[in-house]
This record gives C-alpha cells, structure tokens and sequence, in this order.
C-alpha cells in the first residue's frame, strides 16, 4: 500500500515540502482511504460514510457487537437494483389480492342480503309458511366470541377444511354397485391334456355391496361445502359410500389441499381426496358432535310426539331444546362427564349409520342356493344418541375427552371447554347458560396410542385341494424302491425268453404313475 | 416466544387451532417477567404446553447468554412456581419415546415403563422413572427434532457464543419458501462444512446450524405461506402440535408447542 502512495507525484511532493502540519495529515489519511479497491472500484472511505449514515439512521441497539455483520449488510445493499430510480414502478402490497377477493365476497353477500330482504317483504305476504325452506345459518360471529376464550375459528393454512351448512341439497339419488373386479382364467388348451387334477377355481367371492345412504339419511345427512381460503368459491363434498368410510378406517394419510389428489392406500381407496376428505369429515362429525345433556331434544321438542321407532329408529330428528337451562360449572367440568351427549350418529362398522340386512336381499332373490349363502350375520348396533360421554371408551388411561375451565381468575364469566382425545383438535364448549358449540381443527388424523399398522395382506387360499397327487412327501430312497421292486416282481416264471420280463417291467411302472 | 411480545403474536398463532386466552397471556407475561428478573436471564420464551390429565405443563425458556447453550426449561402447572428442569440423561430420553400412556399433571408420580425390546429376563426390561424427568426427556427430544429459528436469527460471533441476532431483518419471500432457510436449534449434528458448502451466499455467523432441509423423511415438515405469502408457517408431522411462524421482512417470528408430548411414528404412511 505504501507504494502505491509513494508513486502519486503530488502526494510526494506535499511530504517533501510541507512541514508537519495538521490539515496535511488529514488531507493524506483521507487520501489513503479514498484509494480505490481494483477489484470492486469501491473505497473504504465511502463504505465508512455508508455505515454511519445508515446506523445513525437505523440506530440499532448494540451496534458494536455486531459491526461485522452490519458492514456486510451495507456493502450488499449496493448490489441490490434499485428499480425505483430505473423507473417508477409501483410495487402492490403482497395482501392486495386476498384482499381483493374478500372484499368482493363482501359485496356479494351484501347483495344477497338485500335481495333477500326485498323478496322477503313481498313473500311476507303472501305465504308465511316459506319459513321451513330458508336456510338455517349459523351465526360464526357470535360462536367466535366464545370459542375465543379457548379456541380460534380461523381457517387452518393448508388444510381444507369442513363447514358444514345446511343447504338444500337435491342431488340426485345415486346407486352405484360396486362390482369389484372377477377374476376369472380362461382354461389353457394343451394338446395333449396330462393327468392333471381339474384347475382350481376361485371360490372367493366378494361381499355384497352395500348400499349407499340416501342424500339426507344417514351419513348423507348433510351436504359439505369446501374452499381452501374465503372468497375462494366453494366446492360440494360428493356423497359417501360405507366402502370408503371402511377404507378410510383403516388407513392414516394426511390431506394435501388438492381435492383431486390420489389417495394411495391398502385396501385401495376409491376415489380422490375429496372423498377421504369427506369420509374423514362423516367420521369426525359422528365422533365429535357433543353437546350438554338436554340441549336437543327428540322432536320439535314443543309437543310430545309419537315418536315413529319402526323405520328410522337410529335416524330420529332431533331440534334445539327450547326448556334447557344449562348446567352449572361444576357439573359440566365433572370428570365423569355424565352431563355431557353425542349427538351425532355413531357410524357402524359396516359404514352406515342405520344397520343393512344383507342377508333380506338374499333370501327374496336366491332361494336355490341354501346352503351357499354367507352365515347370517349379526345385526350391528351402535350406541343410541344422546349417549353420555362418560360412555366412551378409554384411551390407555387416557379419557377420551378432557374438561377445562377458561378462566379461573373470574368464574363467573367462565365456560366450560371440552378437548377430544381421541380426534386432537376436536373442542366444544358451553357456558352456564344457553350456548354450546362444537368444532374441529386439525390435521384429519385419530389418535392411535399403538402406532399404526397397515393392514395384512389375507392369507393366500390354496390352489388345489389337498389330496394324494398335490401332497408334498419324501422321494422314495435307492433302498425303498429296491424293495418294491423285489416285493412287485412276477413269480418267478419258468425259465423263458428274457424279452418277456422286460416287459412285464415296463407295464408295472406305467400301473405305479 | 419472546414473552414480551405475546399480544402481539397472539394472532399469528392462533391460525393453527391453538389459542392462547387473554387471561393466560396476562398470566404468562407476569409470572414469566418475574421469573427472568429473579435469574438475570435476558431473554425469556414461551415455549409452549404440555396436554395432562389432570393439569396442563406450561413450558419457558430462559436464557442468560448463549442461545444455543445455555437454555433453562421450566414448568409450572399454576404460574406460581416455575420448577427448573434438569438436562436429561440419554436414558430417559429414550425412556420417554416408549411411554405410550398420557402425562397424568402430577411431578411426583413415578411411572413404570416396559421396554419391550428387552429379553423378558433383562434387568432393565421394566424402568422406573418420575414424571418430571419424563417430561425432561420429551421437552428434550422435542427441542433437538423439532424447535427451529429461520436464518439469521442466531448468530455465531467470533469467540464462539450464539446470541440471538438484534439486526435480524427477516427472511425475504423467495427464502421464507425454502425449507433450506430455518434452521435446528440444536449442535449440529452434521460436519461444520456441510451446512456452510450447500448454498451460494453462505455466512459464516449463520450458518452454523443443520437446516431442516436434510431431515428424513423429505416430507416431514409442512410449510404453508398464508396471507399472500406473507406469513410462513411451518408444521412438523413428527411432532403434531409444533409450529413455528414468521412474519416475512419482519423479526417476528416463534415457536410453539401444544400438544400431548407424544412422538408421531405414522410419518412414512402419511406422505
């Protein structure tokens, strides 16, 4: 560095003739640092200017800790374009756009609201029994405010999630028989057909089908509505089969937010993620809808009504309780949670909520075939509605569900909320008085205190029945059938031609095949 | 979380259907603030809660000068007293992954626990251990698998110490995308060269911590970007319950863990 300073002429000839003198020292230092680097053109004199500047401006704590840090920063600044000075180009705030769609579902339903309010006054006239076909929505608002004491009803980023409304739904009644695959060989034709036993065939047959839950039954009972964000619009759920609800049963897999994504599981689930989705939903819904004892009731619940037991006995109506007073605090955090019901309805094993004979169809159509029938099969039942919670199974010592207070500094004002075990993510709460609401959010997955194991494939069926000619047994020794030889042969014949006893040898080995 | 700063994440991690009540936060922030001037520590952390049968485990974090070193966990089930945790051995953190039943709430207890992999006549077959040493061990497993930083926001200086960055500007949006950029708050396991070879503009003060990138599965960490991309959320499938936000261009960022303290093995069936 001292060279390069040397080799300047003027600088020279300020050190030779000057005396020693303040301003000249300064005016050297400053020269010195001013020098440019050859490989960026860049001097450390300005880079200093920079720093100074920018930490005056920014005046971070501590600055001196971390100056290496802050020197790096300011050099990269400089590599950064600028594009403001190129041209102005304005750069939207990155939330213009999810803004934009909110806003203009706003004004959408802002539309809706008038036009219903316009149509509403001129049907008040005429027919005041339309009440029934309006849609029933749940104020989200208000059941925010408490879920917010525990919970949060916001949207959970990157999983679809459920809203149930209550929509009419007129779907088309869709009965789709599932015809598993038959496998059936074709015969090979040999030439020359060897002594073969007959070729096995199959004797598996596939279960029957069972038929799917109408659209409003069961299952079915309600149509689900998803989006991934709002504003976004929303896609219909398809219905749901007993098959996939079984599938989905014994499987884990976690959603991708793709409702047209493949599902890859065994047994092969039948169809894409938006009807695990929904299989999930169903499951979720029938495990998790609780509520306190006495908040729905049978019924309108205004007049005792013969209650109709023959057909939908598990499909019974049930209506809000305009009676319910509410439970105390500390009846409601009871541990035993005796004064907590399912409302929802329990999903059989067979994938429905009302049981299926399949054994009715069977006797009707095929009364040929007695004996080939499946063995009747045991009605299923499950628990009935309003069941306590404190019936619910046991988790390892877990309880499935477990109560917390959200405030214990001012319990009047507190609520009672209710988190799932075994679905995590699954809450409810309800106050003292006349609210209770139930939600889930989470990732769609049960707990599973033993990890999950897929399931085994069955057992291979054999392929011939078991008799002599398929037996596995041990090839005969030298000694074995020196034995049978000299046990099998002819009496010993009045000395004749040799030609003859070869050939009685020979037929005496086709009789052993 | 920075405990001085709950308000004001509050919104940002109640997304993932967790949510922090205003009457915890105020309970946090007092009884928490008292903790960090009774052990000089200069950054207190919410760390998250552990599910109890009988009461819930809230979890801090203190930490007096290196970030990386010297953490202190503490647990407290009523916000009055905060119980230290100590360093758990090896054993008990393997201990802890076998337990399948749930913390009942209470320190004290002491739990058998039957490693089945054992013969039937090994003497370590059946173990006893207390609850807060299992509670110990599964804080300790969850921090080394799962607790993150993104980029930048620990610093190595030159004599070695790791402090929290005050100039942690945040990530920009192309980096909040990469898993490469959030890093293990943990000692790296992997060669110190490694984490420095894999990326161009590598930084010596930065980079010297596993980024979560190289974790196995490929698929094991969710990262979602909800508000236009303006607020990254990553999720562990390990671990169901953690989550980590970060509000991109900002130095706000925290992690949280709510759940049952219970590791996730179904990871390779769910992806």
């Amino acid at each position: 560095m001292s060279k390069t300073f040397m080799l300047e002429p003027d600088l020279i000839a300020a050190g030779e003739n000057a005396m020693p003198d303040l301003n000249n020292d300064l005016v050297l230092a400053k020269n010195f640092l001013k020098q440019q680097s050859a490989a960026t053109a860049d001097s450390l004199y300005d880079h200093l200017v920079d720093i100074v500047q920018k930490i005056l401006t920014q005046k971070p704590p501590n600055v001196v800790d971390n100056f290496e840090q802050y020197s790096w920063e300011v050099k990269q600044d400089k590599f950064r374009p600028n594009f403001d000075l190129l041209n102005d180009v304005y750069l939207s705030p990155p939330q213009l756009a999810i803004v934009r769609r909110v806003d203009e579902m706003f004004r959408l339903v802002a539309s809706k609201s008038q036009k219903m309010e316009e149509v509403g006054e001129e049907e008040q006239e005429l027919d005041l029994e339309e009440e029934d076909s309006k849609p029933r929505i749940a104020d989200l608002i208000d059941n925010n405010y408490y879920f917010k004491q525990e919970f949060e009803m916001k949207d959970m980023p990157g999983e679809g999630e459920g809203m149930d409304e209550d929509r009419a739904h007129e779907a088309e009644e869709q009965k789709e028989i599932m015809g598993e695959g038959e496998t059936r060989e074709e015969k090979p034709k040999e030439p020359v057909p060897p002594k073969l036993p007959p070729i096995p065939i199959s004797t598996w047959q596939p279960p029957p089908p069972i038929p799917v839950e109408r659209p409003g039954q069961g299952v079915n009972k309600k149509v689900y509505w998803v989006c991934n964000l709002p504003g976004e619009s929303w896609i219909c759920l398809p219905d749901l089969t007993p098959v996939q609800v079984r599938v989905a049963r014994l499987s884990v897999r976690c959603m991708t937010g793709d409702l047209d994504a493949e599902i890859q599981t065994f047994p092969p689930f039948e169809g894409t993620e938006r009807n695990y989705l929904r299989a999930q939903i169903a499951r979720i819904q029938a495990a998790t809808s609780i509520s306190p004892q006495g908040f729905f009731t049978f019924g309108s619940g205004e007049e005792e009504e013969d209650i109709d037991m023959e057909e939908g006995a598990g499909d019974l109506a049930f209506n809000p309780n305009p009676f319910y007073q509410g439970h105390t605090l500390k009846d409601l955090l009871d541990t035993n949670l005796t004064y907590w019901v399912h409302h929802g309805r329990h999903i059989l094993k067979q994938g429905r909520t009302l049981w299926w004979n399949p054994n009715a169809g069977m006797e009707e159509g095929l009364e040929e075939e007695e004996d080939e029938g499946p063995p009747p099969v045991e009605p299923e039942s499950g628990p009935s509605l309003f069941t306590p919670l404190s019936e619910d199974a046991h988790l390892e010592g877990l309880p499935a569900w477990t109560p917390r207070v959200s405030s214990s500094l001012s319990p009047d004002r507190a609520l009672v909320s209710l988190r799932s075990n075994v679905w995590p993510g699954a809450v409810a709460y309800a106050t003292t008085g006349k609210r209770s609401e139930c939600m889930y959010v989470g990732w769609g997955l049960k707990y599973q205190p033993p990890n999950f194991s897929p399931l085994q494939l069955p057992r291979p069926e054999d392929e011939y029945i078991v008799g002599p000619e398929v037996m596995e047994m041990a090839d005969p020794t030298f000694a074995d059938e020196e034995a049978y030889r000299i046990a099998h042969l002819p009496p010993p014949p009045p000395p004749e031609l040799p030609g003859e006893g070869e050939g009685a040898f020979g037929e005496e080995e086709e009789d052993e095949d | 979380m920075d405990i001085h700063k709950l308000w004001e994440y509050k919104e940002y991690v109640n997304v993932n259907g967790f949510m922090l009540s205003n009457e915890l936060i105020s309970l946090l922030q007092n009884s928490l603030t008292l903790l960090q001037v009774e052990n000089h520590f200069s950054h207190v952390q919410y760390w998250g809660q552990i599910y109890a049968v009988d009461g819930d485990y809230h979890i801090a974090v203190g930490i007096t000068r290196d970030a990386l070193a010297d953490r202190r966990y503490f647990y407290s089930t009523d916000f009055k007293f905060w119980g230290l945790l100590a360093r758990p051995k090896k054993k008990y953190k393997q201990l802890s992954l076998l337990t399948t039943f749930p913390f009942r709430g209470d320190p004290s207890l002491k739990i058998k626990v039957l490693d089945e992999a054992m013969d039937e006549q090994h003497p370590d077959r059946c173990q006893e251990m207390r609850e807060e040493k299992r509670l110990a061990a599964t804080i300790s497993n969850i921090c080394d698998e799962a607790e993150i930083c993104a980029r930048g926001q620990l610093i190595k200086q030159p004599d070695g110490t790791v402090v929290i960055n005050p100039n942690f500007y945040g990530l920009t949006g192309q980096e909040a995308k990469l898993l490469k950029s959030y890093m293990h708050i943990r000692p790296a396991q992997q060669r110190w060269n490694s984490n420095l070879l894999t990326r161009q503009d590598y930084n010596f003060s930065m980079d010297f911590l596993d980024s979560i990138d190289q974790d196995i599965p490929s698929g094991c960490w969710n990262l979602s970007l909800e508000q236009n991309g303006t607020l990254a959320y990553l999720k562990s499938l390990y671990w169901p319950g953690m989550s980590y936000f970060h509000k991109i261009k900002t130095p706000d960022a925290g992690f949280l863990y709510i759940g049952n303290g219970r590791k996730n093995l179904d990871v390779p069936f769910l992806i």
